[in-house]
């Protein structure tokens, strides 16, 4: 039985870790608002961009469109991008990112292929090091703050273009939570080479709309500029989801997390009252046994 | 009121226009180009320009790019640039200092900016 003293510190160090993670909380609410904000602006952009390249690629359809749209003919080595955060304390968001990947290199690997990482972020990459770390072509870390900035999904791009171009692997992938919901983030993998173009859905939409469009320049040409752009902006976009998506689950752990401390406190503080009581009655019982000894 | 065209501006951030137009300019790689209402369907490449939004034969507003792709439909314009200021809401002290501390593509992009001012 603890004695009222460490009772009472237990309960104090309690308090205060509550105090911590609401604090956490509301600071990953408000920050939310304006990622998800971002998110959602950002999806137009996109969105459109894909389109566009859905309806080229339909266009110059065949085997000898740019390698960016129809990769190189091979599939031996992966690329995995994986997005993480760089911070702790967000539940499952990290986790989730590293078992995802865990589990696609052993596949992968299973199959025969070879894989190469680029970890962004800085908690799946200390995750995997152990086990994945000779796969690591690079580790980035400090650009998934607030403020996601095109400049550095540009330059993750650039690093992705020429790593292509130099045959350090044939197949691009990005993994990364897609935002959903401040309740529901998922685990995406989206393909950047060969370029992913439309689901079945859009294709048939597309069509309909893109049969007697002129192009300015040629439409290899404008392909062709298109194809890098769009790996940036699917990085970009990326990067955003993963954002908003790490402050959606740093919301929920700290919510439960400040939820649960109330719970201990309160069946602390219980266990305290009746001790204190159990205390009183016992003195209580020393002074009466004594009086009537007397 | 004229048949319009609906321009829509988009930037990697956000939707940055979204407005009813009776003309844009647009500078292609292959030149300027005016998009009027039933404008036959485009795909063009843009360079860097500055767009045009015309309005009873005068600009109303002017917004530069730093390259990007006009996707032209009958009904609408839409420009995906990733770079994008709306000229008549800058000033060329601020963008000069905002270049400053930018990386060096959006830093030339950003003097360029106010230059054209």
């Amino acid at each position: 039985m603890p004695s009222l003293k460490d009772l009472k510190t237990r309960i104090n160090s309690v308090k205060s870790t509550q105090k911590i993670t609401s604090a956490m909380k509301m600071v990953a609410a408000a920050k939310l608002r304006r990622a998800q904000e971002a998110a959602e602006q950002g999806r137009p952009y996109a969105d459109r961009m894909r389109q566009v390249i859905a309806s080229l690629a339909a266009k110059s359809d065949g085997s000898n469109g740019p390698a960016l749209l129809v990769g190189n003919g091979k599939s031996d080595t992966h690329l995995l991008v994986v997005m993480s955060a760089d911070r702790g304390l967000c539940g499952g968001f990290n986790g989730s990112i590293t078992r995802q990947t865990r589990n696609e290199v052993s596949r992968l690997q299973s199959e025969g292929k070879t894989v190469k990482l680029l970890m962004v972020g800085r908690k799946s990459a200390d995750a995997l090091r152990r086990d994945l770390g000779d796969l690591y072509i690079d580790r980035l870390e400090g650009i998934q703050g607030t403020s996601v900035s095109f400049a550095d999904a540009g330059s993750i791009g650039k690093t992705i273009r020429d790593g292509f171009e130099a045959g350090d692997f044939d197949i691009c992938t990005v993994i990364y939570n897609r935002f959903v919901s401040a309740i529901t983030q998922e685990v995406t993998l989206t393909r950047l080479i060969p370029a992913e173009v439309g689901s079945g859905e859009a294709d048939s939409a597309d069509d309909a709309s893109t049969v007697n469009y002129d192009y300015e320049p040629e439409e290899d040409e404008l392909l062709a500029s298109l194809l890098p752009r769009n790996i940036s902006t699917q990085v970009y976009n990326a990067l955003l989801e993963s954002s908003a998506s790490e402050l959606a689950a740093r919301m929920t752990a700290m919510d439960n997390a400040t939820r649960n401390a109330g719970d201990l406190i309160d069946r602390l503080t219980l266990v305290y009252n009746r001790s204190r009581q159990a205390t009183i009655t016992k003195e209580l019982i020393e002074i009466i046994s004594g009086a009537e000894a007397v | 009121m004229a048949e319009t065209t609906q321009l829509e501006l988009v930037t990697p951030a956000r939707v940055m226009v979204q407005k009813a137009a009776e003309m844009v300019v647009a500078p292609g790689v292959e030149g300027l180009f005016g998009v009027l209402p039933r404008h036959a369907p485009l795909l063009a490449d843009l360079a860097r320009g500055i767009i045009e939004v015309h309005e009873n034969g005068k600009i109303v507003n002017r917004y530069m790019i730093d390259g990007g792709l006009a996707d032209v439909t009958p009904e609408a314009v839409t420009i995906l640039a990733e770079r994008a200021e709306d000229l008549d809401a800058a000033d060329a002290g601020e963008l000069n200092t905002r270049a400053d501390a930018a990386s060096e593509a959006e830093a030339d992009f950003l003097r360029a900016v106010a230059a054209a001012l």
